[in-house]
C-alpha cells in the first residue's frame, strides 16, 4: 500500500516536472517568436485619452492609430509638404463642382487577398457616413456610385476640400464585408493587426501587401507608454527600438549619435488661447491685445520647449501656403501696460494687480495636462501676465470639458493640429466660424463669417490660399486669439533603425520602409 | 542634573523652532523672489548666487524651498492637529462612555484602519479634486483613527479608578471628569503620535502634490516642485533634489523631536 502511495507521489512529481518542462518549452517558443524581426515600438499617442485605441477607422480617432500603425492606408495622402498625393487611388478628376470621380489602383488588395474594387470603395465610404461622427460634416456626400475600379462621389454642396479630407485617416479603406473583431478592422497596410486593447497593439507583416516596397518586419509591438520618464527609461535600457513622444528635457539623453538617431520635423499643431468674447473685461480689444503683447513667444519655444518648435504667428505654420504674411503685435511689456492704463486700468491693488473701478483684472486660464507643453504654458502666462498687472488663475484640469460646457473660463488654451488636412478651411470652419461648437471664444465677425463662407465655395487653391490668410489677419486684428507655437515632433530610435521618419501631418509612422 | 534625555529634548527643541522661524520669516531670507521668472536663467546649475540652482522657469530654488516651508509645514501642522484633536476627542468620549454610538464609532475607526493609508487618501484626493485643502482633508480622513484608538484604549481602564469614583461623588460633571481628570494623563502618549505624525504627514502631502492631487503649480510646494521638474531628474538633478532636500530635512528634524519627546515624557511619566 505503502509502495503504491510512493509510486503515485513519483508518478505525481514526474507529471509536475513534465508539466513545468513543457511551461519553460512555451517559453522558448515565445523566445523564437523573438528571433525575427521584432520593433518594440514606445509611443506617448495611443490610448483611450487620445480616443484611438482600436484600429476601426470608423470609430472616433481609431483612424490615426490604423493609418499610423500600418495597418490602414488611405485613398489619397499627404507629401512632405503637406500636398495631396493618390495612395490608394490611382487618380481622381473633379467632374463639377458637386461631383468627383476616382480612380482606385488595380494592384491593390485588402490584408485578407481580397481585391480592392470601386464597389469595396464605395461600401467602406456608406459604412463612415453612417457610423463616423465627423466624417459626414465634413465629407457632405449626398450619394457614392461604383463601376469597376471607378467611384463617384455626389456632394449635397460644394467641398472644395473633399479630396484633403478624403485623405484624413477616418478615410482609411477597409474591408466592410470582413467586419469589425475585436477592434482590428482589414485594411490595406503593409502590417496587420494581431492584437489589440487599451495598452498597444501587436502586428504581424501582411504577406500579401500590394505595394512594390515589401514590409520587412516579422512582427511590430506598439505599446501606449503615457508617462514620459517611463518611457525614455524604456528606450534607454534598450527594451524599446523607438519611441515617440519623449519630453523635450529627455530629448538631450538621446544625443549620442553612435547609438540613437532623431527624426523631427514641424507639425501644424499649434498651442493657442482663444479669448472668452463672454468675458466682459475681454471685449474690450486693448486688454486682448495688451494678454497678446504680454506673451514672448520666442523665449517661450527656446526655453520651454528647448527649441522643439516653432514661435506661431497665425494658425497656420509659416511654411504652408496659408500661413505666410501675417503679423502680429509684437512682446512688448511697457506697450501691454499702455494699453491697460488706456482700458482705465490705472489703479493697482496692494498686490501690484492693476484694477478698474475698484475691481483688480483677474482672469481664469483653462488647460488640461495631457499635452506636457500646456501646463508649461499657463504658468508661463501667469508670470507673464502679473508683470503687466493681470492676475490669473489657472485651471489645469483633465476635466476640462465639463469648465468648457459651463463656460467657466476666460481664455481656454490648448494643442490642436489646425491643418490636419492640408487646408485650411476646416480650421477656420470649426475654430472661427460664428457659433460653431469648437469655436471656444464665442468669437464673432460678420466679415469673417463672409470670406469663411466665400472659401468653402471655392476650388481655385491659389484663392483659397489669400482668403485663409485674409481671415487669419482679421482674427489676429481682433486679438481673439493667441497662437503661441508649433510643436516640432521628435522620434527617437536606435542607430539600427532605417525607414522611421517624422512626418509634417503626424499621421504616417510605420511603413513599408521600417526595418532593422 | 540635566538628564541626557532633556538635553536631546532641548535640542531637538531648538531645531523645531528654528525650522518653524524659517518657515515663518521666508520672506525676510530668500535671496529672491520664489515666484519671480527668468527665462534667460533657466536651468542654472548651484552656484555661488543660485545656491540650489534654478528650475526651468529661471526661478531660484533656494527662494523656492524656503517659501515652500510655510506651505508644506504648516498645512502638515494643521492637518495633524485637527486628526489628533478630532480623533481623541471621539476616542475620550468612546472610552469614557462605551455603548452603541461608541462600538459604532469604534467599528467605524477599524474601517478607516483597514485601508493602507496612502492609497486611502489617494482615493479621496481624487474624488474631491486637487488642492491643498483637499489633499489635507483627504490625509485628516485617514489619520484620526489611530488617536481615536489610542485615547480610547488609555480611558477605557481609567474610567473604573478610585480617583474617578471619587471625582464623580464629589460631584464633578463629565467633562470636568474627562478634561480635568482623564486627559491629563492621555495628553503624554497622544502628544508623542501626534509629533511622530508630523513627519509623516509631510511626507503624504508631499506624496499627493507629487501625484497632482495636492497643491498646484506655481505653488512653491515641496511635493509639487518635485512633481513638476520629474522630467528633469537626469538632465537637471538640482530641480528634484532641492525641494527633497526640504522635505527629508524637515521630516528628520520632526522625528528627531518626536523621538526626543517620547523619551522625555517617558522619564517623567
Amino acid at each position: 500500500m505503502h509502495r503504491m502511495e510512493r509510486i503515485w507521489k513519483e508518478l505525481g512529481m514526474a507529471v509536475l516536472i513534465g508539466s513545468i518542462l513543457l511551461l519553460g518549452g512555451c517559453g522558448t517558443k515565445e523566445a523564437a517568436r523573438e528571433k525575427g524581426k521584432v520593433f518594440h515600438y514606445g509611443t506617448m499617442a495611443y490610448g483611450p485619452a487620445m480616443q484611438n485605441a482600436g484600429l476601426d477607422p470608423h470609430d472616433s480617432y481609431c483612424g490615426w492609430s490604423a493609418v499610423r500603425y500600418g495597418v490602414g492606408e488611405t485613398l489619397f495622402k499627404f507629401d512632405q509638404n503637406m500636398h495631396v498625393q493618390p495612395w490608394v487611388a490611382e487618380s481622381y478628376k473633379q467632374m463639377d463642382d458637386y461631383t468627383l470621380e476616382i480612380r482606385i489602383r488595380d494592384t491593390v488588395t485588402f490584408s485578407n487577398g481580397k481585391p480592392v474594387t470601386g464597389e469595396a470603395v464605395k461600401k467602406c465610404l456608406e459604412d463612415l457616413m453612417k457610423r463616423h461622427d465627423r466624417a459626414p460634416h465634413d465629407l457632405k456626400i449626398d450619394r457614392i456610385t461604383a463601376e469597376g475600379q471607378k467611384v463617384t462621389i455626389h456632394s449635397k454642396e460644394k467641398v472644395p476640400a473633399l479630396i484633403n479630407y478624403l485623405a484624413d485617416p477616418y478615410g482609411a479603406i477597409i474591408d466592410v464585408d470582413a467586419g469589425i473583431k475585436n477592434r482590428i478592422a482589414v485594411g490595406t497596410g503593409p502590417y496587420v493587426a494581431v492584437h489589440v486593447d487599451d495598452k498597444g497593439i501587436e502586428l504581424k507583416k501582411n504577406e500579401k501587401y500590394w505595394g512594390e516596397v515589401k514590409p520587412k518586419l516579422d512582427r511590430i509591438v506598439v505599446r501606449s507608454i503615457t508617462d514620459g520618464d517611463t518611457l525614455a527609461m524604456a528606450m534607454q535600457s534598450g527594451e524599446l527600438d523607438a519611441v515617440q513622444g519623449l519630453p523635450y528635457e529627455s530629448l538631450k539623453n538621446f544625443s549620442d549619435a553612435s547609438k540613437y538617431r532623431i527624426s523631427s520635423c514641424a507639425t501644424s499643431r499649434v498651442y493657442q488661447a482663444a479669448m472668452n468674447f463672454k468675458t466682459p473685461v475681454l471685449q474690450d480689444n486693448r486688454v486682448r491685445q495688451a494678454i497678446v503683447m504680454a506673451i514672448d513667444k520666442q523665449q517661450f519655444v527656446h526655453v520651454l520647449l528647448n527649441d522643439n518648435g516653432e514661435a506661431a504667428v497665425g494658425a497656420f505654420p509659416v511654411h504652408t501656403d496659408f500661413g505666410k504674411g501675417l503679423h502680429v503685435p509684437s512682446y512688448d511689456l511697457e506697450g501691454a501696460r499702455k494699453l491697460l492704463a488706456e482700458a482705465g486700468y490705472t489703479e493697482k491693488d496692494a498686490d501690484g494687480y492693476v484694477m478698474k473701478n475698484g475691481q483688480p483684472l483677474s482672469l481664469r486660464w483653462l488647460t488640461y495636462t495631457s499635452r506636457q507643453e500646456l501646463p508649461l504654458l499657463a504658468e508661463y502666462a501667469q508670470s507673464q501676465l502679473k508683470k503687466i498687472g493681470i492676475k490669473l488663475n489657472v485651471n489645469a484640469t483633465d476635466n476640462y470639458k465639463d469648465f468648457l460646457k459651463r463656460g467657466e473660463y476666460d481664455i481656454y488654451a490648448q494643442a490642436m493640429v489646425t491643418a490636419p488636412t492640408g487646408d485650411p478651411e476646416y480650421y477656420l470652419m470649426s475654430k472661427i466660424a460664428s457659433g460653431q461648437p469648437y469655436n471656444n471664444g464665442y468669437y464673432t465677425n460678420s466679415r469673417v463669417d463672409q470670406l469663411i463662407s466665400q472659401l468653402h465655395n471655392t476650388f481655385d487653391r491659389s484663392e483659397r490660399n489669400r482668403l485663409a490668410i485674409e481671415i487669419q489677419q482679421q482674427v489676429l486684428d481682433d486679438n481673439a486669439v493667441l497662437y503661441v507655437s508649433f510643436l516640432r515632433m521628435s522620434f527617437v530610435m536606435k542607430k539600427n533603425v532605417t525607414g522611421f521618419a517624422a512626418h509634417p501631418s503626424d499621421y504616417y509612422e510605420i511603413t513599408p520602409e521600417l526595418d532593422l | 542634573m540635566i538628564s541626557s534625555r532633556k538635553r536631546r529634548f532641548q535640542s531637538c527643541l531648538v531645531l523645531v523652532v528654528l525650522l518653524l522661524l524659517s518657515c515663518l520669516c521666508w520672506q525676510w531670507l530668500v535671496p529672491f523672489d520664489p515666484y519671480a521668472q527668468d527665462l534667460g536663467k533657466a536651468l542654472r546649475p548651484p552656484d555661488g548666487v543660485h545656491l540650489f540652482g534654478t528650475d526651468r522657469y529661471g526661478r531660484d530654488l533656494f527662494s523656492r524651498v524656503l517659501a515652500g516651508g510655510q506651505l508644506t509645514v504648516f498645512s502638515a501642522l494643521a492637518v495633524v492637529l485637527t486628526a489628533s484633536v478630532t480623533g481623541s476627542l471621539i476616542g475620550l468620549i468612546c472610552g469614557y462612555r462605551p455603548g452603541k454610538t461608541a462600538t459604532l464609532l469604534l467599528r467605524l475607526a477599524d474601517v478607516f484602519l483597514a485601508f493602507p493609508s496612502m492609497v486611502f487618501a489617494i482615493a479621496v484626493a481624487g474624488i474631491l479634486g486637487g488642492g491643498t485643502f483637499n489633499a489635507g482633508i483627504a490625509i485628516v480622513l485617514v489619520a484620526w483613527p489611530k488617536y481615536t484608538r489610542l485615547a480610547c484604549s488609555t480611558v477605557l481602564p481609567l474610567r473604573h479608578e478610585p480617583f474617578i469614583e471619587a471625582a464623580r461623588m464629589s460631584g464633578c460633571t463629565d467633562g470636568q471628569i474627562l478634561f480635568q481628570q482623564i486627559l491629563p494623563l492621555a495628553v503624554g502618549p497622544l502628544a508623542v503620535t501626534a509629533a511622530l505624525d508630523v513627519g509623516t504627514v509631510i511626507a503624504e502631502l508631499a506624496g499627493l502634490s507629487f501625484l497632482g492631487l495636492g497643491t498646484a503649480p506655481p505653488a512653491a510646494e515641496w511635493g509639487s516642485m518635485m512633481s513638476g521638474s520629474r522630467n528633469l531628474l537626469q538632465s537637471a538633478p538640482w530641480t528634484v533634489l532641492a525641494p527633497g532636500l526640504g522635505i527629508f530635512l524637515t521630516v528628520a528634524v520632526c522625528q528627531l523631536f518626536a523621538d526626543a519627546l517620547r523619551d522625555y515624557v517617558d522619564e517623567k511619566g
